[in-house]
């Protein structure tokens, strides 16, 4: 502590960086640009091959940067197809879990005799591994339907409602019951009815703890969207892919999926971003 | 003062609120007070950390139930006039909500009332006018700087047209100068509004400028002991603070708290 107060007395001079570190501006642009160099930076590596010479390894395990694109523009059709049920299981799950986990949190926030019980059954099973949860709804799901697709969508769905419900009502409900001080009090002046407390105090309070959860919960359900496939009936999903064309050694397509998973959890994060910044404009 | 024609507004009598600490102890925070408020009076409740002044504040509103003795207002208990929604209350911090513009914090009651949308922004402007922030309407609150969130606050207070207004060390947060002129302010507003006031407050001073009467509360347990009157003219600017007269009501006040000087 001493030596830093000496340091602010004698005010030396800022340091190029120092002064860059407090400049808003270029924190905005250097926060986007640095991973982006990072990103080019491996690319050339990887493609100069040098990546290969840094792991010891060949063109055949680590396909060229090159030849993932080529191939991924080749079979784009299957790509978009997968890619399009590794998504809808996403983010079907992502929206019931999340639903269902605010809902859990709002009845334990108004009751929280009732809710409590609840909360802590949902985080439960949330600890659960999903490569352990997944085999296992496999089986609970077998009634569902007669159609396999069906019956894996489904199975697939479920845990990742389970992975997004645990996440967005733990959240929420902190959002809902770490209020201001005295703010119930103030509710309480004016003899606002317990519902009135909760759509002008409690919900308002929660969105921005909405969103820590869904920072957390969007990448989650992607990657437990993925994981799920493997265990699945139906072949489907960008993960399945990955698992059969390994199985096949044909590791350039399975590159090819790699890459694709990778931008499906960037673009859904950069998307969640964006509605971050405008709703939450109010907050901070 | 011929205090006999004034209209009784609030009786306290033996009010007593027991506290059950950590280690399950019976804490005595308030014992045995006996008060009457008169319509449009100004009432400081002062004294040290610890006296119950704001418990005593808290039970008036029925934030907190007393354990023994009662207190009527307007002949009525605090959970009716509550329910009336006839409080208006400052607390210590501005309770004011992030995500509300400052008008729309200052509707909020209005709001839980159900006034129409027209009432409740006419009013607002009225109280933001009133409170000297009518330039700060469409800010948010974190845009503006603490005194000017408390002004925020006491508008809020204001503007559903309360019977009592409790105000709980309302500005024990704010700079010297802040104070000053929101001293000025709550006096203007409460001459314009003639509600009843009850001031909590660990500041002498802040004690005797506003109030009509300082009543004294001291701790260990905590009770009334002493009510002073300040007799010094209204309407009061600052320059009453650089009067004998002032100071001798200052260390009268001083030299009635129990237990010696704090």
């Amino acid at each position: 502590m001493e030596t830093e107060f000496k340091k602010v007395k004698r005010r030396r001079p800022q340091s190029i960086f120092q002064r860059l570190k407090n400049d808003a501006q270029w924190q905005a642009i250097s926060s986007v640009a640095l991973p982006m160099l990072l990103g080019i930076v491996i690319i050339i590596l990887w493609q100069t091959q040098a990546l290969h010479a840094l792991f010891r390894t060949d063109t055949f395990t680590l396909p060229l940067v090159s030849k993932i694109g080529s191939i991924m523009f080749d079979i784009r059709g299957k790509l978009w197809a997968n890619t399009l049920d590794t998504v809808k299981v996403a983010f079907i799950g992502l929206a019931i879990g999340s639903l269902l986990g605010y809902g859990v949190a709002v009845l334990t926030a108004m009751f929280p005799k009732i809710g409590s019980a609840g909360l802590s059954i949902i985080g439960a099973f949330a600890s659960i591994p999903v490569v352990a949860m997944a085999p296992v709804l496999n089986n609970w799901t077998k009634d569902v339907s007669k159609e396999a697709s069906v019956r894996s969508m489904v199975a697939k769905i479920l845990v990742v409602v389970l992975i997004a419900a645990a996440n967005m009502g733990l959240n929420a409900y902190r959002g809902l019951s770490e209020l201001k001080p005295f703010s119930e009090d103030l509710m309480k002046i004016y003899a606002a009815p317990k519902i009135v407390v909760l759509l002008k105090l409690r919900i308002p309070n929660s969105v921005p703890f909405i969103f820590t959860a869904l920072k957390v919960s969007v990448p989650a359900s992607i990657m437990t969207a993925i994981v799920s496939e493997y265990f699945a009936e139906y072949i489907t999903g960008v993960g399945r892919q990955i698992r059969e064309n390994i199985v096949l050694a044909q590791y350039s397509t399975a590159w090819a999926y790699i890459a694709t998973a990778c931008l499906i959890g960037i673009v859904s994060y950069a998307i969640l971003m964006i509605f971050q910044s405008i709703l939450l404009r109010k907050y901070k | 003062m011929s205090e006999e024609k004034r209209e009784v507004e609030i009786k306290i009598r033996e009010l007593g609120v027991t506290f059950r600490d950590n280690s399950g102890n019976d804490v005595q925070a308030l014992t045995g007070v006996n008060l009457e408020i008169y319509k449009g009076e100004f009432i400081a409740l002062l004294g040290p950390s610890g006296c119950g002044k704001t418990t005593l504040l808290r039970s008036v509103a029925d934030l907190q139930q007393p354990t023994t003795g009662d207190i009527h207002i307007q002949g009525q208990t605090p959970k009716e006039i509550r329910l009336q929604q006839k409080f208006g209350f400052v607390f210590q911090q501005p309770v004011l909500l992030d995500w509300r513009k400052v008008k729309k914090n200052i509707e909020l009651p209005m709001e839980i009332m159900g006034y129409s949308k027209e009432e409740r922004s006419k009013r607002a402007d009225e109280m933001l006018e009133m409170v000297g922030l009518k330039e700060f309407a469409n800010h948010y609150p974190r845009q503006l700087s603490g005194g000017m969130q408390q002004r925020a606050n006491i508008a809020r207070a204001f503007s559903l047209d309360p019977y009592v207004l409790l105000m709980d060390e309302p500005f024990s947060a704010l700079d010297e100068f802040t104070k000053e002129k929101l001293y000025e302010d709550l006096l203007k507003a409460w001459r314009a509004t003639n509600k009843t006031i009850l001031f909590v407050t660990h500041n002498i001073q802040e004690a005797v400028f506003l109030s009509d009467r300082v009543c004294v509360l001291s701790p260990h347990p905590g009770r009334l002991s002493a009510v002073v009157d300040i007799d010094l003219p209204r309407p009061r600017t600052l320059e009453v603070k650089d009067t004998p007269h002032f100071t001798e009501l200052v260390t009268k006040v001083r030299n009635s708290f129990e237990g010696g000087s704090v």
